[in-house]
């Protein structure tokens, strides 16, 4: 067997996702790319969130700086030298890279980035971790916003290249998943793993966990990244003040509500949040029932609604829709197994 | 010499309000290990309050006041009955979560209630003007504030210490099974806390008004960012020690900006995270004593 299935997989995800780009409506598309996207951004902060039990708030500060290492790859030298007249070096003003040197780039970046912050904060447990991620967001764009001669202050980039597509999301969406789903059963996910549930028994079992923390963290700050990058080249424009603690606050939402720890849980988490999310917000500008009567605008209700939802999951299903378990091979043999019992009664 | 003076003079102030705050803060973390994002709401829920009082109801300053006490202490109540109390002994990052989820619904709410734009809070005339001493401006309501705030801080210090009550509440904070196997009636302990500290929290709202002299639905995110660092610089769950870190959170900020260019007066939230990142690889267990185990 070894690598054959391989060869039948990834011909056949191709044809699907050819057939999606040639046949898919507009709104389901973006739909679905959003949905990509939240994907990559739960299952990355499922693995210190989830895992690791390093409890990080401060992934939206990591997306912003991995956002604007690519935007200043990816945006026209028009825009770049002319409109803005922005002060970075000149080879980085007179060229537009292509989408995966930009992709990489801000990823290591932002891996680099967040690992590099996180350092002093590893030998924090718990809460004082959390504080000190939480400065993450707080700390970037607070110094984005006041570098007007490099990042363009608060008013933000715009005239990105709509690079953003369903083969770039959904393949690193996909690899992202394939990837978790065989740490999982390799000695470091096991390791982090562990490490969440018992630190002292993890180093008891000699696990280093300074360097299995750092891994999980630059891991998890990579993708986070990539996510972030192909958001703003979904989206076309990038405001520092959108990555904060609200943006995390709503992939927190989704790893809670599928199940913290879970892969699956995070992958349904963000399906959930995201039809959620798309549903509400025609609703927030307001609009005509039927011309019976008027809905007013109702800026904000996406949020209250989340927070709502998240209060009640704790209180109600405190380990979420899947808990920490996986929906697998086993999982599909169980359901089928209680339908065959059924259709035999 | 004459600007350091004035700008210290200047601070204490901002100083009070964060000492006010990092109390109350402090305070839940130690009874119940409660990081409360929600306490800045709590303090934006008592200014509007006082702002809907004075300005629609055209009722005097005084019962503005009294409506800002009550406004917080029915929403931080309010707050600990829905959210935190079903998930007693849930675990510190699960009631984080929820606090978090409980200040974006409420701060939502009321922005959708209220917009976000500034509003006037109407300061009586015996607040107004300024007293000179030398070179040195002081101004009169910065002086009623200091004084209420270390009054009201006194009397919290005391409450704590040498009451019956008060020592309850430091003997759940150490171990609250043990305390209530011991007979400390828990669940009301624990509504004593919230009803104080959001005490102290609608304090800091009328401060915050007669202050600025306006009060927005977006006030409490600075407030609770600054007063979770300074809970932690005084010793989580120590509340003489935060009311003391509260003051030098205060008066290290304005003079941080004081003695910044002009053009990087923007810098000012980045220094709260540099204390707080200084402290976290230095002392992270705070200047003070911390009340926990």
């Amino acid at each position: 067997m070894g690598y054959s299935k391989f060869f039948i997989v990834i011909p056949g995800l191709a044809f699907i996702f050819y057939l999606l780009d040639q046949f898919l409506p507009n709104f389901w598309m973006t739909l679905l790319l959003l949905f990509g996207i939240n994907t990559i951004l739960a299952v990355s902060l499922n693995l210190t969130n989830g895992w690791a039990n390093l409890f990080s708030l401060g992934h939206g500060g990591i997306m912003l700086v991995g956002g604007y290492a690519a935007a200043f790859l990816t945006l026209p030298v028009s825009f770049k030298r002319d409109l803005l007249d922005l002060a970075l070096p000149s080879f980085m003003v007179n060229m537009q890279a292509p989408f995966l040197p930009a992709l990489l780039a801000g990823g290591l970046l932002g891996a680099a980035f967040g690992t590099v912050l996180a350092l002093p904060a590893m030998r924090l447990k718990g809460l004082y971790f959390l504080l000190a991620t939480l400065g993450f967001n707080f700390i970037t764009i607070t110094i984005v916003e006041n570098l007007p001669q490099i990042t363009n202050g608060p008013m933000g980039l715009r005239q990105f290249p709509a690079h953003t597509n369903i083969w770039w999301v959904w393949s690193i969406a996909i690899l992202l998943i394939y990837l978790c789903f065989r740490l999982r059963k390799s000695f470091f996910g096991r390791a982090l793993i562990v490490m969440g549930q018992d630190q002292d028994l993890a180093e008891h079992l000699g696990i280093n966990l300074l360097k299995y923390k750092v891994y999980a963290f630059g891991l998890s700050c990579f993708f986070t990244a990539m996510g972030g990058i192909l958001w703003i080249h979904l989206i076309l424009n990038l405001y520092p003040k959108v990555f904060g603690i609200h943006l995390v606050f709503n992939v927190v939402t989704m790893i809670v509500i599928g199940g913290l720890g879970s892969i699956s849980g995070a992958i349904i988490g963000a399906a959930i949040i995201t039809g959620f999310v798309e549903i509400l917000s025609p609703i927030e500008e307001g609009f005509s029932f039927f011309g019976l009567f008027e809905v007013p605008r109702l800026l904000g209700l996406t949020t209250l609604m989340l927070s709502a939802a998240l209060i009640t999951i704790l209180i109600l299903r405190p380990a979420g829709i899947m808990g920490r378990k996986e929906f697998d091979r086993s999982s599909i043999r169980r359901i089928l197994g209680a339908l065959r019992l059924k259709t035999k009664e | 010499m004459d600007y350091f003076l004035q700008q210290l003079i200047n601070s204490l102030g901002w100083g009070s309000l964060n000492a006010l705050m990092a109390a109350g803060y402090t305070m839940t973390f130690g009874i119940i290990g409660l990081v409360n994002f929600a306490h800045g709401e709590v303090m934006m829920v008592g200014a509007l309050t006082a702002f809907w009082v004075m300005v629609f109801l055209q009722l005097p300053f005084w019962l503005g006041c009294l409506a800002a006490l009550l406004g917080s202490i029915v929403v931080g109540l309010l707050i600990e009955r829905i959210a935190f109390k079903p998930l007693r002994g849930a675990g510190m990052i699960s009631l984080f979560i929820t606090s978090l989820a409980a200040s974006f619904g409420i701060r939502t709410l009321f922005i959708m209630l209220f917009t976000d734009r500034v509003k006037p809070f109407p300061v009586p005339d015996f607040l107004k003007g300024v007293l000179l001493l030398g070179n040195l401006i002081l101004f009169k309501k910065t002086i009623l504030i200091v004084l209420l705030t270390l009054f009201f801080c006194g009397l919290v210090i005391y409450f704590v210490k040498y009451t019956k009550t008060g020592a309850a509440m430091r003997a759940m904070s150490y171990d609250p099974e043990i305390a209530g196997t011991m007979g400390v009636p828990t669940e009301r302990i624990i509504v004593v806390v919230f009803a104080m500290a959001s005490f102290l929290a609608g304090l800091a709202a009328i401060f915050w008004g007669i202050k600025f002299g306006s009060v927005r639905c977006s006030m409490g995110v600075i407030m609770v960012v600054n007063a979770f660092i300074a809970s932690v610089l005084g010793g989580i769950g120590n509340v003489s020690g935060a009311i003391v870190a509260g003051y030098i959170i205060g008066i290290g900020e304005t003079l941080f900006v004081a003695y910044l260019p002009d053009h990087l007066v923007g810098l000012r939230p980045l220094f709260v995270w540099i204390v707080l990142f200084v402290l976290l690889i230095f002392k992270p267990s705070g200047l003070f004593r911390p009340n926990i185990k």
